[in-house]
């Protein structure tokens, strides 16, 4: 405990320390560099993320020569910012829009979005900023605290474990649809169908590309949720008149009231503590994390028809599991030297840019650095509470534009953004692709969101499965064997088995029921 | 609108659910789609899969739900099939076409699209998708097409420092030799800006007038 | 409205008279990186743009295009206009490996590109999970030998470094293990780690980290000299395996047609920003291996490319490890 209050002294030490800067025509002054920077990070961050398609990959590229000027612990401090200061902005155009701009604010959009139709847009963000600064301030301790001994859970995790939590993963997803459950499976298959396409990665050859090269690296999430999201939600309310308008009655509260928050109180608890236990396994387990909490809501909640109609239950609990997972998933980071994700990948090239060498030894060789970048961590989450809250009202505002001029700027914001990911013209033209298909999904009556969590999931479940499989050369027992999978694949059947239940029990027929 | 229930085609009695019928039918069609697709790949082994194992399962599947879904149309009630309306997705489609097509020029064979960057893309992606709806309004669109495309170079261009072409080549050059990329793209977006102003101003007075003719008749929307 | 198409051709036309004869560098000069931000060949050519930069007098932007072993991007910048405005960073893959990799390439590594000069290598380390039943390079080897099938080989990707690399090792050694995929290097490493497979190559700078840090061990380091990161891992050679030397070595490219002016321009900035010390110590640091002297320059390189493309294409090809 004495450590972890000198260790976190130090970081904070080193957050708000003085540095001196040679300021031109002020000579060398001592200023809070890094907490400056930290502010710019986040604001950077809450920017990019809020355009869709710019995601913190971008982003962080663009950023990195202008920190080669700065010490490394101040440059890493800014980088972090603009990654969880994008997670963040993120969800804001999953709210306001309907675009989810990560693989884990896809859920945000089934009810952040339905409460901002509803009027209570602010209270959604409201809720939202307010759980992500509690999961970031819970995860940041936990990261202090036991950060290092729990990396050893994440060695546990071999093939056959990612494959089981995959699984998992895709029951929850069962869950989580509105509608029957036919239709939610299919659309799961579907997805994970999608994720197939591309240049096999176990024998290098080409699955479903039509022969077309931009198709051999498989296709683009960004592309896939913006195409099925934005552009497909903008045709259908091209087709409603009279719904369109994003806000139609009056906006309510810009803040979430005490009612709001009492209602909210155990979700955020709930989804800290699974975000952050799913963001310490370095193989993107923080992408399920706020699946799994909108889960787990909806299981617990008394009324659980109200998910998907603007239940605040279903954007403050994944929101905070985001967030958590987010913070933890530097763990692997920087105590393994495994990046979780693209982002990581690219601290781990920030690192190497300046002479730090991300891995075991980033802990005892810079205490600094690791101690600062968790203190700002925390420091980053305060900012984020108070650069967006206030700008709540100004988002709120934005949804009063006119429809009619609103979707072309969506469509242009998506269009850029979607360009400036790869560069590829091609992938503008996905989106529109992606776009009618998903017009079409939903006049037939599927929804979308299952078919993007089986593409997200399917890739890293096939993935491991073959692996699994090779290494035990064929043996399927070895799913069962391994303990952590039993358990996990154990999970998976029992809420598969809720799930199907109570149709079950009200007549066999419910289940293929079509509504 | 709903004019689904007489497209269908029904042999065994009166189609029931329409809407699960046709996309049972959707999904049996990318079922098959998608075997035809992975047939020239092997499926392999379970100790090494072959590429092609997973989708043709998957396809199965997905098959399997869309048969069941055609059962459930054909014996029980359901939704009628939702009316299509062609304006939007035709509109909106041109729309991103045009933008990929001239964001970075394109060459597909005999068809050579030269490199407008954002200068050219942005406002056509505006103006064109802008008539996806019957609302649409020319002298909104134009000024809506210049102001965000001039805040866009700011924003992509100028403060992100994102990779995308902002203007051809031939644009750049027309500003004097001595200005730095950074002084052209911020000169462009003000003359933008400025485009905007005077249209705003110069149409204010008639707006009135001219309201009914901007208003696009209502008579392309059409059905399937 | 004619009036207002009349004032902005005014502005046009005003704007237009100022143009005049230019002299290289002009603009921005655009740096083709063919993988992700943060991989070894993004950081490298981040240090090397950052002093290139300096020279040329105009910022040199590195665009990442990834996609299909660096082969997307590569394909994309061969298609630019040799104007000196697009570069590219192309490595040991794109211009080695490639052919052999991808039947359908749309460039050929010797003849489509004009070459600039090697930038920084980054040797291969053999590496092996932290409990593996050998205690240096040569037992190692007996032991894959003895456990030939048994044994399972990492790697990070069909076309990848450490694909190709390894590829390479089995059929120096003479040993078919069973391969391993995975996605990037990282998800590789954590199973190695963890004790999932037993063995991969890769470069140094991803593995040096977790080396040091005791979680996985190195046998040997596949360049002539030992690196001054790892000064403790010997050299294939010292260790008593021969015909295994390799890097990924990374290398400045433009697009064919460069005028001579401008080609020469680029050489010398490359030279001085790997002269430079604030950059050497750079790649150092991340354990690259700087040219010097004779392996400088456009026509080392050319040799390099024509020499790797007929190192790479049989020993792939004999492996039947294709990418379509």
């Amino acid at each position: 405990m004495g450590d972890l209050i000198a260790n976190l002294g130090l970081g904070f030490g080193t957050v708000f320390g003085l540095i001196p800067v040679d300021i031109p025509g002020l000579g060398v002054v001592p200023i809070p560099l890094n907490i400056l920077l930290c502010f710019v990070g986040c604001l950077v961050g809450t920017l990019v993320g809020v355009l869709p398609g710019v995601g913190p990959v971008a982003s962080i590229a663009m950023l990195l020569p202008i920190t080669f000027k700065f010490d490394p612990t101040g440059a890493l401090i800014m980088l972090a910012g603009i990654y969880y200061g994008a997670q963040y902005g993120g969800s804001t155009t999953a709210i306001l829009v309907n675009i989810p701009g990560e693989a884990t604010s896809v859920v945000t959009t089934l009810d952040g979005h339905q409460m901002a139709r509803r009027g209570r847009a602010g209270v959604a963000l409201g809720i939202a900023a307010i759980g992500s600064f509690f999961a970031g301030c819970v995860a940041t301790v936990f990261i202090a605290a036991v950060g290092a001994p729990l990396t050893r859970l994440a060695l546990i995790f071999g093939p056959a474990e990612y494959f089981s939590l995959m699984v998992m993963g895709l029951v929850f997803a069962v869950v989580l649809a509105r509608g029957s459950i036919l239709r939610a499976i299919a659309m799961i298959l579907v997805g994970i169908l999608f994720s197939t396409v591309g240049t096999d990665l176990e024998t290098g050859q080409e699955r479903m590309t039509f022969g077309m090269q931009f198709l051999s690296d498989g296709i683009d999430f960004a592309v896939l949720a913006m195409g099925l999201f934005g552009v497909a939600e903008i045709l259908r309310n091209l087709d409603h008149t009279e719904v369109r308008d994003v806000v139609k009655q009056a906006i309510g509260r810009l803040l979430p009231s005490m009612q709001d928050m009492k209602d909210s109180a155990k979700p955020i608890l709930r989804g800290t503590f699974i975000g952050g236990i799913l963001g310490i396994l370095p193989g993107n387990g923080a992408v399920l994390g706020p699946f799994a909490s909108y889960t787990i809501e909806k299981k617990l909640a008394k009324d659980p028809r109200r998910f998907g109609q603007g239940a605040i239950e279903g954007v403050a609990g994944p929101e905070s599991a985001n967030n958590a997972g987010a913070q933890t998933s530097f763990i692997p980071l920087l105590t393994l030297g495994i990046p979780p994700n693209a982002v990581m990948a690219l601290m781990v090239g920030a690192m190497t840019i300046h002479g730090i060498v991300p891995g075991p030894q980033v802990m005892t060789k810079n205490p600094s650095l690791f101690w600062g970048m968790i203190a700002s961590m925390w420091v980053g989450n305060l900012m984020l509470l108070i650069i967006n809250l206030p700008m709540i009202g100004l988002w709120v505002r934005l949804l009063k534009v006119p429809y009619r001029l609103m979707f072309p700027a969506i469509l242009m914001f998506c269009s850029i953004g979607i360009y400036s990911i790869n560069s590829l013209p091609t992938d503008v033209f996905f989106i529109g692709l992606f776009g009618l298909i998903g017009y079409a999904l939903i006049k037939f009556g599927f929804e979308p969101a299952p078919l993007l969590l089986g593409f997200v999931l399917g890739k890293l479940m096939e993935e491991n499965l073959r692996r699994a499989l090779i290494i035990s050369r064929g043996d399927m027992m070895t799913f069962i064997e391994r303990p952590v999978s039993a358990v996990l694949l154990v999970i998976a059947i029992v809420m598969l088995a809720l799930a199907l239940l109570p149709s079950i029990r009200k007549s066999r027929e419910e289940v293929f029921v079509d509504d | 609108m709903h004019a689904g229930t007489d497209r269908v085609p029904s042999r065994r009695g009166p189609v029931r659910g329409p809407q699960s019928l046709v996309s049972g039918l959707v999904l049996v069609a990318l079922a098959l789609f998608a075997i035809w697709l992975t047939s020239d790949l092997p499926q392999g082994t379970l100790r090494a899969m072959g590429p092609a194992m997973l989708p043709r399962w998957l396809a199965v599947g997905i098959g399997l739900c869309g048969i069941a879904l055609v059962v459930v149309g054909l014996t029980r009630d359901g939704h009628p099939l939702e009316g299509f309306s062609l304006r939007g997705p035709v509109v909106v489609g041109i729309a991103i076409l045009c933008f990929g097509l001239t964001i970075r020029g394109f060459a597909f064979g005999a068809l050579q699209v030269p490199q407008l960057g954002l200068l050219g893309a942005g406002p056509l992606a505006i103006f064109i998708s802008g008539f996806a709806t019957h609302e649409a309004r020319f002298r909104e669109l134009a000024i809506l097409a210049l102001a965000l495309t001039s805040f866009c170079m700011v924003l992509f261009g100028d403060l992100l420092n994102l990779p995308i072409p902002m203007y051809p080549q031939v644009f750049a050059d027309l500003y004097p030799s001595g200005w730095s990329s950074d002084a052209r793209l911020r000169a462009t977006a003000g003359i933008l800006v400025a485009l905007a102003v005077i249209i705003f101003a110069a149409t204010h007075r008639r707006r009135r007038a001219a309201e009914p003719i901007d208003v696009v008749p209502d008579e392309h929307a059409g059905t399937i | 409205m004619k009036k207002l198409i009349s004032i902005a051709a005014a502005a046009l036309g005003l704007v237009a008279g100022a143009a005049s004869a230019q002299t290289y560098p002009q603009r921005p000069i655009t740096m083709i990186v063919p993988f992700a931000a943060g991989g070894p060949t993004d950081v490298i050519a981040r240090i090397v743009g950052d002093h290139m930069s300096r020279t040329l007098g105009q910022q040199v932007v590195i665009e990442n295009v990834a996609g299909a072993g660096g082969t997307t991007g590569i394909t994309r910048a061969a298609g630019a206009a040799p104007d000196g405005y697009t570069i590219m960073m192309g490595h040991m893959g794109t211009h080695g490996a490639a052919p052999a990799l991808y039947p359908n390439l749309k460039y050929d590594p010797a003849n489509s590109f004009d070459t600039i000069g090697m930038a920084a290598g980054t040797p291969i380390v053999i590496v092996a999970k932290k409990d593996y039943p050998a205690g240096d390079l040569k037992a190692f080897l007996a032991h894959l030998k003895a456990n030939d099938t048994k044994t399972n080989m990492a790697h990070a990707g069909v076309g990848s470094v450490s694909h190709s690399t390894g590829v390479l090792f089995t059929s120096v050694v003479g040993i078919k293990p069973t391969m391993v995929a995975y996605r990037g290097t990282g998800p590789a490493l954590n199973d190695l780690m963890s004790g999932q497979v037993d063995f991969m190559t890769d470069q140094i700078v991803n593995v040096a980290p977790q080396i040091t840090g005791g979680t996985i061990r190195a046998y040997a380091i596949a360049t002539p000299q030992r690196s001054p990161a790892l000064p403790d891992v010997p050299t294939t050679k010292e260790a008593g395996l021969e015909g295994y030397e390799v890097s990924a070595w990374n290398a400045v490219f433009g697009p064919k047609g460069l005028p001579a002016d401008v080609r020469a321009k680029l050489v010398d900035a490359l030279n001085k920003a790997l002269s430079d010390e604030n950059t050497r110590k750079r790649l150092l640091d991340l354990g690259g291996v700087i040219p010097e002297g004779a392996e400088r320059g456009p026509e080392a390189l050319q040799k390099l490319v024509e020499s790797e493309v007929a190192r790479w294409t049989p020993v792939l090809k004999a492996a039947g490890a294709v990418a379509n």
